[in-house]
């Protein structure tokens, strides 16, 4: 009776190419079997009772999955929550006249209200600490329970009234309430998992400081995810004391229960829906298994389980359904790469954000280079017609209330001043600069300048120092790094930080530019802003790559998923931190070809690059970083011929007794013959000679 | 007087309990794993010493010239089987590793010793040296003593031999060590026997200390948790100061308050120190900043 | 010690992202100082990493007098007595100075007598060491750090001597000495790869220089022709060079 349950969940999450009936109706008859069947076996209260320590189990370990599955925070002290929520119950029913079913809820919120707490403090530690923080909270619960005798019996235990309906109804109450719990907690978990919610979880799993960097408010999420996730397992909880009738500290904190929640979701596979189900239906017959065949001896039963959750850490991390789930796709996709070379490139006019944010249409007007009627230039072998018919719109969303009055004027990004250490070594030294509206700035300078602190400070991706960073005139160093993308601007990673394990368009849905519950709950890839990331996929030429799982591009097609992500977020300021480095030349042009149309169509860049040819012909102007300070700024060919930007490239050791040639001024002064150019350090100087 | 004695109970202890965490922070300082299965380990050592013991009458302080290289080989095994293959993986899941090779070895021990309390009884365990007027159980004294030396040895280790250089290399600068030469596995594995070797030290003395049973490895792993992360998890040094700290903590509130909530100590340790200053009092940062 | 050579053909190298080195030629003649200039996202550094052990090749090969040592890891590469001196963070910081240094003989650990004369020397070239040796390597300055650094590396006493920008963040003096133990070591028949970002400096002491762009070597020759050539300063500052191959 269980198995089928599980082989139609299997079955139902198995393939991706089966009809869409098919899974909705497997899931009804799953239900329906379980709901039905237990009718048939009313006499035989052992099954009934495995039945329902299975279902327990499944709340558990769905719970257990939306933190620790979805968001990558494992906890070892979820059976706290049962034991908070059977306590509850236990408790309030020795001075309440109500059936212990009605308290129940009470559990949850009990558990609700702990989870917050535990969250609000934990979830500033990551990784193993976490994991940490959880087993001392579980022990340290568990040693209230057995300290705190006038509330909780001590050791003792509560003991619970018993059930009042008729023996000939056997134990079918507890079986229904906890099937509706089980239904209810996978149901919960597969919203979570397709709203905005989720899909923020699985972000900050998979990056948590680039969640950060695309306006993901991290710590909001964190503490939902676990109170939600803490909720079912408390209402579960308050029946599982009923079931039981009587409740002690070791029984209700054993951490062995937590064992058992994590290993039946590791088993199915952490991190989907129906993972936690099929391994608490694998797991628990298979503890009464351990229990029959070895009786009382409890080390038994240690040994096989601790045994079997090495063995899926080293052997099968991610659980049955995801290997299932991509040995069957490997099969699927077997010698067929499209390599995006091969796809024609089609650079459409960037779409306009969906109406329904409230937002006037009103293109925008950046200055000199606005041409906001000016059609797309299509590159590649795009039929012309099909980019005509989009009618241009701006990428930028900018109503009259947040426009300045006269752009050019004002720098939309000042730095001033900017100073910060790692350490010993001082990476920025009081370096200072603007980037003015409208324009594709430049920012190069050699190794160890200080270009990539630069852009973490102004991202917020590192904390800062000395200095002032202004986003039109209004100062943000202080702001947290997901407050930043709300105001408009967006940033790329010299190597790219997608989430890997999300598909391409689950990339590109995840950033937010405002926070809202409302929205938390809302659908994750599908409505308005899917459709956005589709259009802003087919802008940077990955139209057809939609359900390709990020992790398997190509570098420079990741950097255009990057790209792609930060328009989500309708910046009016984009840094690109190398957006050449490690592409393939080819792809180069089509890259600078895309940000001079999203400049054309108002936003303004400052772009990291080593790649001089590139920077010469896209920048202007061009600001030069030398350790840490600003030493040259202005225009790229002037930029080529200044000679302390020249300098600072070719080195020099600032010795004054060197006499060492040091720009081309001085050389056309020396040089006694010889071919004549900028940067000609011929002479019959001493070149580098150490005395 | 009563104050005296119990600081002085506790100093005794926490010697031992530095011995007990120095093999727990030594793998952490260096490979980042936080072995939790080295309280079970622990258990297990002082389980083989009462079966030496019981068998041969061997002083189980003697025991341990037996019982240190068995747990060497017991980690080296261990990590060569296990934990080599989950370096890659994310440091929670290596967590889990450690934590079920905890609940498999209680488990192993229950089926061999069963759920028995066990305790080792030398001639000396229940008498004390009487000190100006205060106690010294003779058992804590040999093995506060036993622990003190110990150490001692594993400070020479690692501060003398080519082998405790790379190692200390390892843990600081893992590129400079391997473009010596050093070969990082190699380290690793080390550096894991080492520090399950130190349970068996620590076993053996714990056994005369304290009646043991295979489930009471939760206790000590959370005990050894709050040394390490109070004195900053990888100092070796912190382990020691973090260790007397608590040993007196734990014995100022069993005799003040009462036994059964100076567990608590180290739970709230835990959770206030892992959030407030992560990297205890002597140790390197243990969490990474969560962006700005 | 002339006659052999130090070679890479066609290496292909990365880090996953994107091959850094897209199809190394690169030849250096034993008993030269080589020097490797070139703009940023060159590859530059990632040859010596290459040949160092710390970065395997994807395709092409390197071989050491015809010994095949591509591939194989710093462990290994280091048998074939090459060395390398890192770009920054190759010390101990609580270890001392003396320790630091000895562990630079750690593949020799098991001769004591022969460890104990290997530091003898490498105290007798650079007698500063003496006065650091019970000194945390940690409280050293940058430049005192280099040295250390570079001092480490003769304990194997090397054939080969691998140096990542190591005129970066020094201070003149220390620069000074860095280019002096260079020059002495070459004079004892070191050879001495050298990646310099500082084109002046590192082309002034070099025997020989080769230009890297892009992943591939775009020039090699004599010091002071390839520092004549007008294009190399457009290298820099966005031109490219027009010739490849010898000038």
């Amino acid at each position: 009776m269980s198995r089928a349950g599980a082989v139609a969940a299997e079955r139902a999450a198995g393939g991706s190419r089966v009809p869409a009936w098919v899974r909705p109706a497997a899931v009804t008859a799953g239900v329906l079997v379980l709901a039905l069947g237990p009718l048939a076996i009313v006499d035989n209260l052992y099954i009934q009772t495995v039945a329902i320590l299975t279902f327990l189990l499944v709340v558990s370990s769905s719970g257990w999955n939306i933190i620790s599955g979805f968001a990558g925070y494992v906890s070892l002290g979820q059976s706290a929550f049962i034991g908070v929520g059977a306590y509850t119950v236990g408790i309030l029913s020795k001075h309440l006249e109500v059936s212990p079913f009605l308290l129940a809820p009470l559990g949850g919120v009990a558990a609700a209200v702990l989870a917050a707490i535990l969250g609000l403090v934990a979830m500033r530690a990551r990784g193993h600490a976490f994991v940490i923080i959880t087993i001392a909270f579980l022990f340290l619960m568990q040693t209230l329970a057995l300290n705190l005798r006038s509330i909780t019996g001590g050791s003792a235990g509560i003991t619970l009234p018993l059930p009042t309906w008729s023996r000939d109804l056997g134990e079918l109450p507890f079986y229904y309430a906890m099937l509706a719990l089980a239904v209810l907690s996978v149901a919960l978990a597969a919203w979570v998992r397709r709203s905005k919610l989720g899909a923020g979880l699985l972000a900050i799993r998979e990056d948590e400081g680039k969640a950060a960097a695309i306006g993901i408010r991290t710590p909001a999420y964190k503490l939902i995810g676990f109170v939600v996730s803490a909720v079912l397992i408390g209402i579960a909880g308050g029946i599982d004391g009923y079931f039981l009738t009587f409740i002690d500290p070791r029984g209700m904190f054993d951490i062995l229960i937590s064992v058992q929640i994590v290993l039946a979701a590791l088993l199915g596979g952490r991190g989907t829906v129906w993972g936690p189900v099929l391994g608490a239906f694998l797991l628990q017959p298979l503890s009464e298994v351990v229990n029959n065949y070895f009786g009382t001896q409890l080390g038994a039963r240690l040994l096989v389980f601790g045994g079997l959750l090495a063995l899926v850490v080293v052997i099968m991390p991610s659980g049955i359904i995801p290997t299932v789930r991509n040995a069957v796709r490997r099969w699927r996709e077997r010698g067929s790469t499209v390599p995006f070379i091969e796809q024609p490139v089609r650079l459409a006019t960037v779409p306009a954000a969906p109406a329904a944010n409230g937002q006037a249409e009103a293109p925008a007007e950046p200055g000199a280079r606005a041409a906001p009627d000016e059609p797309a230039e299509p590159v590649g072998t795009a039929p012309p017609g099909e980019s005509a018919a989009r009618a241009p719109a701006s990428a930028v969303r900018v109503s009259e209330a947040d426009r300045e009055p006269e752009p050019e004027r004002v720098p939309i990004l000042e730095i001033r001043g900017l100073s910060k250490r790692f350490g010993g070594l001082t990476a920025l030294d009081g370096c200072t600069f603007s980037v003015r509206e409208g324009t594709i700035t430049g920012l190069i300078g050699p190794n160890g300048s200080g270009k990539t602190t630069v852009f973490n400070l102004v991202s917020g991706t590192i904390p800062g120092a000395g200095g002032e960073v202004r986003f039109s005139s209004r100062r943000i160093d202080q702001l947290r790094s997901w407050e930043r993308p709300a105001l408009g601007i967006g940033r790329t990673f010299q190597i790219t930080r997608l989430f890997k394990q999300l598909t391409v368009l689950e990339n590109v849905v995840a950033p937010l530019r405002h926070f809202s519950l409302r929205h938390l709950a809302s659908g994750g890839t599908s409505g308005a802003e899917a459709a956005r990331a589709r259009e802003l996929l087919d802008l940077v030429g990955l139209g057809s790559f939609g359900d390709r799982t990020a992790g398997t591009l190509s570098f420079g097609q990741q950097k255009l998923v990057e790209l792609a992500q930060v328009l989500m977020l309708e910046p009016r300021l984009i840094l690109l931190d190398e957006p050449a480095g490690g592409v393939n030349p080819s792809l180069i042009q089509h890259l600078a070809d895309l940000i001079r149309q999203l400049n054309r169509e108002g936003i303004s860049f400052l772009v990291v690059e080593h790649n001089m040819p590139l920077v010469l012909e896209l920048c202007d102007p061009v600001v030069v970083l030398a350790a840490g300070r600003t030493i040259a700024q202005g225009p790229p060919e002037a930029i080529q011929r200044d000679p302390e930007v020249l300098g600072a490239y070719l080195g020099g050791d600032g010795s004054a007794t060197e006499r060492l040639p040091r720009g081309p001024a001085e050389l056309q002064e020396d040089a006694p013959a010889g071919p004549r150019g900028p940067g000609n350090p011929k002479g019959d100087a001493p070149v580098g000679r150490e005395r | 007087m009563k104050l005296a004695q119990t600081v002085l109970l506790g100093l005794l202890t926490g010697g031992v309990y530095a011995l007990l965490a120095s093999g727990l922070t030594l793998v952490f300082g260096v490979m980042r794993i936080i072995n939790v299965a080295q309280g079970a380990l622990l258990i297990l050592a002082a389980l083989f010493t009462f079966e030496i013991w019981r068998r041969t009458g061997l002083d189980p302080l003697l025991a341990i010239v037996v019982t240190t290289p068995l747990m060497f080989g017991v980690g080296w095994l261990l990590y060569r089987g296990l934990l080599a293959r989950v370096r890659a993986a994310p440091e929670a899941m290596t967590v889990l590793l450690t934590f079920a090779l905890a609940i498999a070895i209680e488990g192993f021990m229950g089926l061999i010793w069963r759920n028995v309390f066990r305790s080792v009884t030398p001639s000396y365990f229940a008498s004390s040296f009487h000190v100006g007027g205060l106690f010294l159980p003779k058992g804590l004294a040999a093995g506060c003593l036993t622990a003190v030396v110990v150490l001692g040895l594993l400070y020479l280790v690692l501060t003398r031999t080519w082998t405790g250089r790379a190692i200390r290399a390892s843990a600081e600068n893992l590129q400079g060590a391997q473009l010596v030469g050093v070969r990082v596995v190699d380290v690793a594995a080390l550096t894991f026997a080492i520090g399950v070797a130190t349970t068996g030290a620590g076993g053996s003395i714990l056994s005369i200390l304290q009646p043991v049973f295979p489930a009471s490895h939760y206790v000590w792993i959370s005990k050894l948790l709050g040394i390490i992360v109070l004195g900053g998890m990888g100092s070796l040094p912190g382990a020691v100061i973090g260790a007397l700290l608590l040993g007196v903590a734990e014995n100022v509130t069993s005799a003040y308050v009462s036994p059964r909530w100076s567990l608590v100590v180290f739970y709230v340790v835990i959770m206030v120190v892992l959030l407030v200053r992560p990297q205890g009092i002597a140790g390197s940062r243990l969490r990474e900043d969560v962006a700005a | 010690m002339g006659g052999g050579v130090l070679q890479l053909q066609g290496v292909v190298a990365g880090y996953g992202g994107g091959d850094v080195l897209q199809g190394v030629d690169l030849r250096v003649d034993l008993g030269s100082i080589t020097c490797i200039v070139g703009p940023n996202g060159a590859g530059k550094s990632t040859v010596l990493r290459a040949v160092s052990g710390l970065l395997p090749p994807r395709k092409g090969t390197i071989t050491l007098d015809g010994r095949a040592i591509g591939g194989l890891d710093p462990a290994g590469v280091l048998e074939h007595g090459v060395v390398q001196v890192p770009q920054h963070g190759g010390l101990f910081p609580s270890l001392s100075v003396r320790e630091n240094v000895l562990m630079g003989a750690w593949v020799l650990r098991r001769d004591r007598s022969l460890v104990r004369r290997r530091y003898q020397r490498v105290v007798e070239t650079l007698p500063v060491l003496g006065e650091w040796a019970d000194r945390r390597a940690g409280n050293l300055s940058g430049g005192q750090r280099r040295l250390v650094e570079f001092a480490r590396s003769l304990m194997v006493e090397p054939t080969v001597v691998l140096l990542d920008e190591p005129s970066l963040g020094l201070d003149p003096a220390s620069l000074r000495q860095v280019y002096d133990l260079v020059k002495l070591l070459n004079e004892q028949g070191v050879t001495i790869l050298l990646v310099e970002q500082n084109v002046r400096v590192g082309l002034g002491a070099a025997t020989w220089a080769v230009v890297m762009e892009s992943g591939r070597v775009r020039l090699a020759g004599p010091p002071r022709e390839v520092l004549d050539n007008p294009e190399i300063a457009d290298l820099y500052l966005g031109g490219t060079i027009s010739r490849t191959g010898r000038v």
